[in-house]
């Protein structure tokens, strides 16, 4: 009998890190080529048009940076907590929470406000609010213990009911009163809405996510803070030896996780929607986060090359739309993107082990005389 | 108050529950192995969305059941071969496989979007029974599938509870060194299970696609049933008859708004009840975080472990 | 001395049930079994005698099936087997009960026996079931109630059961991996009916343990392990605790030539009073009373197990004591982080999890423990981590390392070196655990020089070591651990090594 075994790598060679997700790539578009077959697309031609949507030309950069923005606070939330060990799927509730934060209180106080004042209002808002839906799940965790992966989950979906009721369950504070038929969210001040630059919907919001990113990944990298999780992640015994304080870290940790996910929310009100509209909030950008931590193996400055990328994938999918002979539905990036992250995370296993063919004969022999002698 | 109202009510939510219960049950298998489930949404939108093009296609009901049921548990093998053999990440796979899935199936059910179901499946009255008075309606008008998916939860408890290979699914996920030492080959019940639960869940997107829903909207058709199965699943503790009665209550909770709406009652406010099952099971899951209860309820104990022999 | 005592496995009648010869056995830079040869008659109870790291469980391992050797055969009555994983052991009728043992918590005790059965019925008759788990347990004195779950059960009760797995499949040989090391004194009687009872139904059973009473008490024949090697076999009727106590620690071949010169104490630095952990029923500490004098090192001598582990972390701060105060230079010690303000240096028993942070590179272990400030510079960490590199001759791939790469002896310099060869600050107490453990000659020569300069610096030096040829070398004073109490108190000077023995062992 010939058995493949994965065993673990005594060392990993240099090339491997590139190799390895280069071939996933490869791998998930050969993949989803057979579904462009099946439905009469050639393959090729929808992902030259894709390619040219994306990172073609100018036009395309700039929509693809802004779709990204939003997917780097995301990304980095779900990062923070992943690199010690800790999973935060509820960033899209975080998100939710941080947008009915930031346009409250883009409504209640910005609208005499100068342009800078109103930006910070909006984002320290969107962080207050992400982190306040953190609050009870990362209270729990860090004090009994409590799973934070079923309790982020929960919060999103509780988020999605309060989303719902606020605009079209209710006459809220958030809700335009003017609108009955199709209820709408209030407009925010104009101050509150962020300038656009370069004629595209790139806003401070981008400059903003990537002085973030740099932040956390001082954070991570430079302070004491950051040492400390990366040993609790690895070794809470030697995190206990150490005097590093476990409690203290995790809860620190999930909430700055969560406001990081709110900063989301913020930046798509103040930047994008300008007001709270359900459905324009519910892209799946918290969980796509989660998605660009795993990519970006929890570092900052990878969740930018991440968040970039499939920003540039989901922009793709709104620009080849318009490509009629393709006929294409927006829906092709978001299935690109699950057979890319599928094999992605399926071929992370060859970076730490490698596949071993072992033949097997002997075992017939202690099978037959254990027979024998029993 | 009008009793008709609430009895149609109550009949109502039991349909509601089929989908989430059958999907829920199949996540109790796949989570008793010790391999976590995120994925169910997805598992259920491509088993809608292969249920409904099934139908489209060849007009046979059943044919599209069968259908959906093979789609969910293709995604499961998936989520099988990457977590089981290639070790991925649980968690992530399974956010992914939500992704992956609904990608898919927006992309192929793209050209049926829209559209009608071209057929049903019908209610099978219970030969003189459907007309008794309350048991009447709620319990023996429903369709076949209803009661297929009651026989499935007690066969489901029997088994995990009652057969050597439900103790051997047992114990792989309490504790699969314990089961290795003791000769159980961890990897073959773990795929198992994780292929049960995609066929089930499956199952679950195509009851909702062919009994439920009266056209294939691509946002409108699962919609979140997915995660409410898994949300029954953390609430039922991981057993098959709470699932089903627990899948009742909340597809009470989440269908009463009409019912209360139409006989004038103002509370419990919707919000609420709509909340309820999610801070419910916050709760539930804080009550249970002592290591006293933890001994007894909660998850298997090694949920979300990836195993391997020589790597303890 | 090892070629008159050993057994050659002949086949035929009155062969041994169960013989390894030749048995090697090497991980990464130690040999765990250099050549040895064990043999087991029917009906006897053979025990291997060692310190920890000497080899047993390594052989017990091997005569299981859940390693396999790198030269060495193992015979199953006189003829060779290859057992690849403990289930071709369990199918040559040889079960091992581990010392983590293996059970699901949540089962009942007989949904743990009966797990895995082939023969089992493919729907559960729960009360078939109960009925027979408790006639295989009666058959040999086992008390046990089928129905009672295993996180109920006290530590020899799920022994029992773990007893009983290996019986109900039909086991013949059992090896008993330090089955005392978590008992009460009643547990470990009662263990011992079942044992005789086990023997008297004309099945074997090899039993591990470094406890020397207990081992005269049960055994048949002793087979006593130093450093992966044989050094002595003894049959009951000649059992000697004195002179198994001399197999067993032995006499150092190289190092005992090496002796280092007293210190010149001065005033105490660490002062612990009245130190008492408990942990639910189990006392680990109790009301320890010590002292450690600028300059000069006490060591702690016993088996361990004996609340050694407990002690050190209470000095270093780990640990919160139940009762009792622990003080440095006068400052009372109530965390880790207390305790490294004070200079409390603190090379824990536990290397890698504990000491080290596996996944963490060499460099980024060194900040474990010198961290300043809310930042760190983690190239100045590597510059630091080259520099113990080159100094202390580790041999790693660079300072980029990660510590799970690094061989035992390796991964010891690098934390011995950071926390003895200091940044600048000298430690003004250390607490040592088992440093030398498992280690060469020439990591064992590194360490030790590096403790005797931390003497001769002015520390004040808790030396915590099985090894008593190392705490007679080395300290200025010893104790003797034993049970949570100080059995003994000597100076070096007055240090009699069979007094020391019989108080590790014990023996009033």
């Amino acid at each position: 009998m010939i058995v493949v075994r994965l065993e673990r790598r005594v060392a990993t060679p240099r090339w491997i890190g590139v190799a390895v997700p280069v071939a996933s790539v490869f791998a998930a578009l050969v993949l989803a080529g057979v579904f462009f077959v099946l439905t009469d697309r050639p393959p090729l031609t929808v992902y030259s048009e894709m390619f040219d949507a994306a990172f073609g030309d100018v036009q395309g950069v700039k929509n693809t940076l802004v779709s990204a923005t939003p997917l780097v606070f995301t990304g980095l939330a779900a990062a923070f907590a992943m690199r010690m060990g800790l999973y935060n799927i509820g960033g899209e509730g975080q998100l939710y929470a941080g947008a009915i934060a930031a346009a409250g209180a883009a409504l209640l106080w910005t609208a005499d406000l100068s342009t800078p004042i109103a930006i910070a209002v909006v984002f320290v808002a969107g962080a207050v609010g992400g982190m306040a839906w953190m609050l009870v799940p990362a209270l729990a965790r860090a004090l009994l213990g409590t799973s934070e992966i079923v309790t982020t989950l929960m919060m999103v979906l509780v988020a999605d009911v309060v989303l719902d009721y606020l605009i079209s369950g209710s006459t809220s504070y958030w809700r335009d009163p003017l609108t009955i038929g199709f209820p709408q969210g209030k407009e925010i001040p104009d101050a509150a809405q962020f300038t656009r630059w370069f004629d595209a919907r790139i806003t401070v919001a981008l400059p903003i996510a990537i002085v973030t990113a740099a932040i956390v990944w001082f954070v991570r990298n430079r302070t004491s803070f950051g040492y400390g999780q990366d040993v609790i992640g690895d070794a809470p015994h030697a995190a206990r030896y150490a005097g590093i304080s476990e409690r203290r870290t995790v809860l620190v940790t999930l909430l700055v996780s969560g406001a990081l996910a709110g900063m989301a929310g913020a930046a798509e009100i103040g930047g994008r929607i300008y007001k709270l509209e359900p459905s324009s909030l519910r892209l799946g950008l918290g969980f796509t986060g989660i998605v660009i931590a795993a990519l970006a193996r929890s570092n900052a400055l990878g969740v930018l090359v991440a968040a970039f990328f499939l920003g540039g994938l989901r922009n793709a999918g709104q620009s080849v739309q318009a490509v009629a002979d393709l006929d294409l539905p927006k829906s092709v990036a978001l299935m690109l993107e699950g057979f890319i992250l599928l094999c992605f995370l399926g071929g992370q296993v060859f970076s730490t082990h490698r596949l071993r063919i072992v033949r097997r004969e002997p075992a017939r022999r202690a099978r037959a005389s254990a027979g024998a002698s029993s | 108050m009008n009793d008709n109202a609430w009895i149609i009510a109550i009949a109502a939510s039991i349909g509601a529950a089929i989908p989430i219960a059958l999907a829920a049950v199949g996540a109790i298998l796949h989570e008793r192995s010790g391999v976590l489930n995120l994925g169910v949404e997805g598992m259920m939108l491509i088993g809608a969305m292969a249920a409904f093009l099934a139908a489209d296609a060849w007009g046979n009901v059943w044919l599209a059941l069968v259908c959906g049921v093979l789609a969910g548990g293709a995604l499961g093998l998936l989520h099988g071969v990457i977590t089981i053999s290639l070790r991925a990440n649980q968690i992530v796979t399974g956010l992914a496989l939500v992704i992956f899935g609904t990608g898919l199936a927006k992309f192929l059910g793209e050209p049926v979007n829209g559209l009608k179901r071209p057929v049903k499946i019908d209610p099978l009255e219970v030969a003189g029974l459907g007309d008794l008075p309350i048991l009447g309606p709620v319990l023996f008008a429903q369709d076949v599938l209803v009661y297929a998916s009651i026989a499935l939860v007690v066969a489901v408890s029997l088994y995990i509870y009652r057969s050597r290979a439900g103790l051997a699914l047992r114990a792989v996920g309490e504790s699969p060194a314990a089961a290795d030492a003791q000769g159980i080959a961890v990897s073959r019940v773990r795929y198992v299970h994780v292929l049960a639960g995609g066929l089930l869940a499956g199952a679950g997107g195509a009851y909702q696609a062919l009994a439920r829903a009266p056209s294939w909207n691509q946002e409108y058709t699962i919609n979140g049933l997915g995660w409410i199965a898994l949300t029954l699943v953390v609430f039922s503790n991981w057993r098959p008859g709470r699932a089903l009665i627990g899948a009742v209550v909340f597809g009470f909770a989440l269908r009463s708004q009409f019912t209360f709406q139409t006989e004038g009652i103002d509370f419990p406010p919707q919000v609420w009840l709509q909340m309820a099952p999610y801070l419910l099971t916050i709760l539930v899951l804080i009550v249970t975080s002592s290591p006293g209860a933890r001994r007894r309820l909660g998850a298997p104990a090694a949920l979300g472990v990836p195993y391997s022999r020589d790597e303890r | 001395m090892t070629d008159d005592t050993t057994v050659r496995p002949d086949s035929g009648p009155g062969a041994p049930v169960l013989a390894a010869t030749g048995v090697v056995k090497r991980f990464p830079g130690v040999v765990a079994l250099d050549d040895v040869d064990v043999d087991l008659r029917a009906g006897e109870v053979h025990t291997l005698l060692g310190e920890n790291g000497a080899g047993k469980s390594t052989l017990a391992s091997v005569l299981c099936g859940a390693y396999q050797p790198e030269v060495g055969t193992v015979f199953r009555h006189g003829r060779p087997v290859e057992l690849r994983s403990p289930r071709d052991g369990l199918a040559h009728g040889i079960a091992m009960v581990h010392q983590h043992f293996r059970l699901v918590e949540r089962f009942t005790v007989s949904e743990n026996v009966v797990l895995g059965d082939p023969q089992l019925g493919r729907w559960l008759a729960r009360g078939a079931i109960d009925d027979r788990v408790a006639s295989v347990a009666e058959t040999f004195g086992l008390p046990v109630d089928p129905r009672a779950r295993i996180h109920d059960l006290s530590v020899g009760q799920r022994q029992r059961v773990e007893i009983v797995k290996a019986l109900y499949r039909g086991a013949d040989v059992l090896l008993l991996d330090d089955p005392t090391a978590d008992l009460t004194p009643q547990e470990t009687e009662a263990l011992f009916v079942t044992v005789r009872a086990m023997t008297a139904a004309g099945k074997s059973v090899v039993f591990i343990s470094h406890k020397l009473g207990e081992v005269v008490e049960i055994s048949d024949r002793v087979t006593v392990m130093r450093g992966g090697v044989v050094t002595g076999q003894v049959a009951r009727v000649d059992a000697d605790r004195h002179e198994l106590a001399r197999l067993m620690v032995g006499r150092d071949i190289d190092l005992d030539a090496q002796q280092f010169a007293a210190g010149s104490p001065g005033s105490p630095c660490l002062i612990a009073k009245g130190v008492t952990v408990r942990d639910g029923e189990q006392t680990a500490l109790d009301a320890i009373d010590l002292e450690v004098r600028a300059g000069e090192i006490v060591g702690v001598a016993g088996v361990s197990g004996n609340g050694q582990r407990e002690l050190a972390d209470v000095l270093a701060g780990v640990l919160a004591p139940t009762s009792g105060v622990v003080e440095v230079n006068g400052q009372p010690i109530r965390s880790a982080r207390a305790a490294r303000a004070a200079g409390v240096a603190y090379v824990p028993e536990e290397r890698l999890g504990t000491g080290l942070a596996p996944s963490l590179t060499i460099g980024e272990n060194l900040l474990l423990t010198r961290r300043r400030g809310a930042l760190v510079s983690r190239s100045a960490a590597r510059r630091d981590a080259r520099e113990i590199i080159a100094r202390f001759e580790v041999k790693a791939p660079g300072p980029d390392a990660r510590c799970r790469v690094l061989s035992g002896g390796n991964a010891q310099k690098v934390l011995v070196a950071r926390e003895l060869a200091g940044d600048g600050q000298a430690p003004k107490v250390v607490v040592a655990s088992a440093p030398t453990r498992g280690l060469d000659v020439g990591a064992i020569e590194q360490v030790r020089a590096l403790l005797d300069d931390a003497r001769r610096n002015g520390a004040g030096v808790l030396l915590i070591s099985e090894d008593l040829d190392e705490v007679l070398a080395m300290a200025d004073r010893i104790v003797v651990l034993y049970r949570g109490r100080i059995s003994l108190e000597a100076d070096r000077a007055s240090a009699d090594r069979g007094a020391i023995g019989r108080a590790m062992a014990g023996i009033a």
